[in-house]
């Protein structure tokens, strides 16, 4: 690092430098890529040296560099000494704040922000897994041009000039922007930038988000996303909600969780009954795991809300209207509970109050998916949960800056207009349709037909391969940016992401990496030059645009530089959110559940594709840890795997490892089988996230992908894809393989041994406990 | 003193751990895991992968048995030959248990694997020759072995993922064990700190990544010869005695209704983890 390579960074950081706060000014970075060797030299060959691995790029011993120490050591550059940024996990969309551990101006490592109301400092092993999104060896580094079958890396000037001559003639309904889930000032400027084409299509696609469950609560509480609060039920009813695992905001309700189970406010321990076909990471921690035949979980509510009106509970008359024919001898003999099991629950939701009914993405997942939903919704009105366990969120006073939602529905419109050939520019940011929609779309196909595709990417992903030009994205710890989180916790909070360290590929020759943010920018300033021409960068948008709002954002008695000082310094905006009541409208009008179907004797087992808290939609699966990662119900790692009962397995003369054909409508994948004892044995289950042919090392060719197998079902009110509908039937091809897993080989038996422990709660006292 | 008096006499030179007459002061490191709020998501196993330099061994090495997951979470089902799990499985999150009289120290030909004043069982890297005794003896199998030299195998670290190696932590070399040092590199951190300030660790001064990352809070880390620790609380309360290989409030009649114990307590590795029972609903 020649010093004079070393220049003063224009941008204020905020650093938290150990448990005190310090606001800087100014902070000196390197402008060049840090490398390894740098630091080394920083150090004078000094004690890291043995601590980082032998594969620099520098290149001391060849004598083309000299070693210069720090003569005067920059600010807050103390070698050896960690600086710590705050910023915003990007990994899922909860939003939960992180605390970036930075050394000689890299990254290592990052912690949860004590000071957020929805993670309280914790993390979990996707957001830990956040430093390898940064450092990815696999990430795109350079804007690249498709001619024909070839690509050629090309300039960012000669970028946006493409995009300026394709977008010159084109109206607004030829334009189709498909993203994942946007909010905060990204998606203010990504809706000026449509605005500016009069476009409106803007498709936001987000492939496992609870889409029903939002619509279902719409109708029930007025609200798509109220607030569960678990810590305060003393009894918890989940069907299939996997809050745990991959649900909505699982560091939050993680914390919860563990409240709830301490029981807190009174030292009552409380119940967790989770209902579902294929065992989630919740339904591992149950009290009580119902297995129930897929599809039923409406069936079942109402069954319990009759059988809680035979209780004695006082049911209103629409309610029992609706509930009538749902006597416990027919509800038992459609899902497969035991009337015992139903009379348990009634016992314990009458005795323990308040409780809380979860309708998660299991039930959701059938064309009558909104009916399940909102028959689960009703179990918690008939329980008078509603303004207790159930309450209304605080909602962020500015409604641009709110999240964006979508799901399949959105992509099934687009990919209609794409069929129809209805658009000449396409852009996709966050999103990976090629890879994720179902295989019944024909996505890739259709998008063939989009005349110039851009796509915004980190990585070389299987949608990134159909584009006309890439433009390569800086990471999430190197960008600027707002967001507003769905599900907010006890307060209304924005977000604040900085960069937690200079960018790895920075713009060299006018390529590199660059923010969305820029980007969007750019493209605007090609459109609305005069209006966005006092902006050099997003950085000065979002400065100026939080300092409008300054009074608004709580700022009101400090000058301009100290708010945005602290602002970045924390990482959150607090706000004083509104509430506005739920409304608890019972919603049986319209409700009526399909009798189970029958078994459909060519293609007799449902698919259950399982989302696996680490891998989600797939996205982050060229992160090795997550790939080593063992999934924590099966342990197996870096591969798929077909989850069947024993019983089933039995019955087809499956045995574990042995490589398996799952075959359903729209074609096959082969996967090795794992026999799972939590999973009803007419369903089977593969996990969503690997398979794929494209994205990095890490990922390609590891594992299948059962988005390509599933049907084109829809949710009957909503039009989201109904996941769980996919009818297969299973085969063994005759080949076999060691399953690659973490548990020994006498599988999770203890030998008698009292390793992992349990008592019944009649027998602890938890209130005595420290 | 001949070879022959030390082995008649052995009883008077043979050093136990732990020591009632001279205990650990004034630090020894401790742990408790509460198995009712653990849930098996595996952010600890990430966080110390994170923490540690831990190499990623791929999904041949993984085959082969060579996962370097310090920390790893077991799953356990019920054994009672029900056809569905309808109790859920259990999980354990297991790594180095850190024993008093640690079965892996006396099996070292060369003393790389020794017990520090803080009650720490450590790994000296540059003495290890890899005889791979102490993986054998470990009734916990929670070391790891470099089977290969990681830093210079391909994908383990290539270029900039490198970049995030943790400097405060050593990457390991070929042939040489490693395993869970309660994030000795914070504990020596938060030590250097507290001397400055002319005191002594405070409880919460320094937490493990495992306990930092943990959503539902189930580590508690800290120092068991301070009563203002949490885990000296815990302990205390839960009737776990460190230097016991039986606990006296086990051998009540009908068993204790404190939830603590040490696994593998009988061999007397005298762990310095402590695990509270799962707590399951009895009326449901």
């Amino acid at each position: 690092m020649n010093s004079g390579s070393i220049k003063q960074l224009k941008k204020p950081l905020a650093i938290r430098l150990g448990e005190q706060t310090v606001l800087a000014k100014s902070l000196v970075m390197a402008e060049h890529p840090f490398d390894r060797r740098d630091f080394l030299k920083v150090l004078g060959w000094g004690g890291a040296a043995v601590a980082l691995s032998g594969c620099g790029n520098g290149s001391v011993e060849d004598g083309k560099e000299t070693v210069v120490s720090y003569v005067e050591t920059n600010d807050y550059m103390i070698p050896s000494i960690s600086v710590y940024f705050n910023s915003t996990c990007t990994q899922c969309d909860a939003g939960c704040s992180i605390t970036g551990r930075i050394r000689e101006g890299r990254v290592l490592k990052l912690e949860g922000n004590p000071d957020s109301t929805i993670n309280r400092g914790k993390t979990c092993g996707l957001g830990q897994a956040g430093v390898q999104h940064h450092y990815n060896p696999d990430r795109v580094r350079e804007p690249l041009l498709r001619t024909g079958d070839s690509g050629e890396a090309i300039t960012w000037e000669k970028a946006y000039a493409l995009i300026a001559e394709k977008m010159k003639d084109v109206s607004g309904e030829e334009i189709a922007f498909l993203s994942g889930g946007v909010s905060g000032h990204l998606k203010v400027l990504l809706g000026n930038y449509l605005d500016s084409f009069r476009s409106k299509n803007h498709f936001v696609y987000e492939a496992i988000a609870p889409a029903v469950m939002r619509a279902a609560n719409k109708k029930s509480y007025g609200v798509e996303m109220p607030r569960f609060n678990i810590s305060k039920a003393k009894v918890v009813l989940s069907f299939g909600a996997d809050f745990l695992g991959a649900w909505v905001s699982p560091v939050h309700f993680s914390q919860q969780y563990a409240q709830f189970r301490k029981g807190d406010e009174d030292g009552q321990r409380g119940v967790l009954v989770q209902i579902e076909s294929k065992m989630t990471l919740t339904g591992a921690n149950a009290d009580r795991w119902l297995v129930v035949r897929p599809g039923t979980e409406g069936i079942l509510a109402l069954g319990i809300i009759n059988a809680l009106g035979a209780a004695g509970l006082r049911l209103s008359g629409d309610v029992a209207g609706a509930v009538k024919g749902y006597d416990k001898a027919r509800v038992s003999k459609d899902t497969g509970v035991s009337a015992e099991q139903i009379d348990k629950i009634v016992a314990l939701l009458k005795a323990r109050t308040p409780s809380l009914v979860l309708a998660g993405s299991a039930a959701e997942g059938y064309a009558h998916g909104s009916q399940n939903a909102a028959a689960i919704n009703l179990l918690n009105q008939v329980l008078g949960n509603v303004g207790k366990t159930v309450e209304a969120a605080e909602v962020v006073p500015f409604p641009q800056m709110a999240p964006t939602t979508g799901n399949t529905a959105a992509l099934k419109k687009l990919n209609d207009g794409l069929a129809a050939g209805k658009y000449k520019v396409l852009f996709s940011y966050a999103a990976n349709p090629v890879f994720t929609a179902p295989g019944a779309m024909k996505f890739k196909d259709n998008l063939a037909k989009a005349g110039f595709k851009v796509v915004f990417a980190h990585y070389l992903d299987e949608t990134a391969l159909q584009a006309d030009l890439v433009l390569p994205l800086d990471s999430a710890l190197e960008d600027w940016g707002t967001q507003v989180p769905e599900y907010l916790a006890t307060c209304a909070q924005i977000n604040i992401q900085q960069p937690l360290m200079e960018k790895l590929h920075a713009n060299t020759d006018g390529k590199g990496t660059r923010g969305m943010g820029d980007i969007l920018l750019t493209l605007l300033k090609q459109r609305r030059a005069e209006e966005y021409k006092g902006f050099a960068d997003y950085y000065a948008y979002l400065r100026g645009a939080l300092l409008k709002n300054k009074v608004a954002l709580g700022g009101h008695k400090v000058d301009d530089d100290t708010f945005w000082n602290e602002t970045l310094s924390k990482g959150i905006i607090k706000l004083e959110g509104h509430v506005s009541a739920l409304s608890s409208r019972s919603g049986t009008a319209g409700l009526s559940l399909p009798s189970p179907a029958a078994i459909d004797a060519q293609y007799p087992l449902q698919l259950i594709p399982s989302v696996n808290a680490s891998l989600r939609d797939g996205r982050h699966t060229n992160q090795p840890w997550l790939q080593e990662s063992p999934d924590p119900l099966t342990t197996i790692v870096w591969d798929s795997w077909v989850e069947i009962h024993p019983r089933k397995a039995a019955e087809l003369g499956i045995e574990e490892g042995d490589i398996v054909e799952v075959t359903g409508k729209n074609g096959s994948v082969k996967v090795q089988a794992y026999l799972f004892p939590g999973i009803h044995p007419d369903a089977i289950s593969i996990p969503l996230g690997r398979g794929h042919e494209a994205l990095g090392r890490y990922a390609k060719g590891y594992g299948v992908n059962p988005f390509q197998i599933l049907d084109a079902v829809f949710d009957k009110e909503t039009g989201e894809l109904a996941l769980h509908e996919t009818r297969v039937k299973v085969s063994k091809t005759g080949s076999r393989v060691i399953v690659v897993k973490d548990e020994g080989p006498v599988g999770g038996r203890q030998m008698g041994k009292k390793i992992a422990a349990r008592l019944p709660s009649d027998k602890v006292k938890l209130s005595e406990e420290i | 003193m001949s070879v022959t008096s030390l082995l008649e006499n052995y009883s008077e030179f043979r050093h136990f751990h732990p020591v009632d007459d001279v205990p650990h002061n004034p630090y020894k490191w401790a742990m408790s895991i509460d198995l009712d709020a653990c849930s098996g998501c595996n952010a600890c196993s990430v966080a110390c992968y994170a923490e540690n330099n831990l190499p990623v061994v791929g999904r041949e090495g993984f085959a082969h048995g060579q996962a370097m997951h310090w920390m790893r979470i077991e799953r356990y089902w019920d054994e009672d030959g029900r056809e569905f799990p309808d109790q859920g499985a259990q999980f354990l999150p297991m790594m180095c248990q850190q024993c008093e009289a640690a079965p892996c120290e006396t099996v070292c030909p060369v003393g790389a694997t020794n017990h520090t004043p803080d009650g720490i069982n450590s790994q000296i890297y540059n003495r290890c020759i890899g005889s791979r005794y102490c993986s054998a003896n470990c009734p916990y199998k929670v070391r790891y072995f470099n089977w290969y030299d990681y830093p210079t195998t391909d994908n383990v670290w290539p270029a900039e993922m490198n970049q995030q190696l943790n400097p405060d932590v050593t990457v390991r070399g070929k042939g040489v064990m490693e395993k869970c040092t309660f994030c000795i590199q914070r504990v020596t951190v938060a030590k250097n700190n507290a001397k400055n300030e002319g005191r002594l660790i405070h409880d919460g001064d320094v937490q493990t990544a495992c306990q930092q990352a943990c959503p539902t809070s189930a580590i508690s880390f800290g120092n068991l010869v301070d009563p203002e620790s949490k885990v000296y609380k815990q302990w205390k309360a839960q009737q776990v005695e460190l230097d016991k290989d039986a606990q006296i409030k086990d051998k009540e009649e009908g068993g204790s209704e404190l939830r603590g114990y040490r696994i593998f307590e009988e061999l007397r590795p005298y762990p310095s983890v402590m695990y509270l029972e799962r707590v399951r609903e009895s009326a449901v």
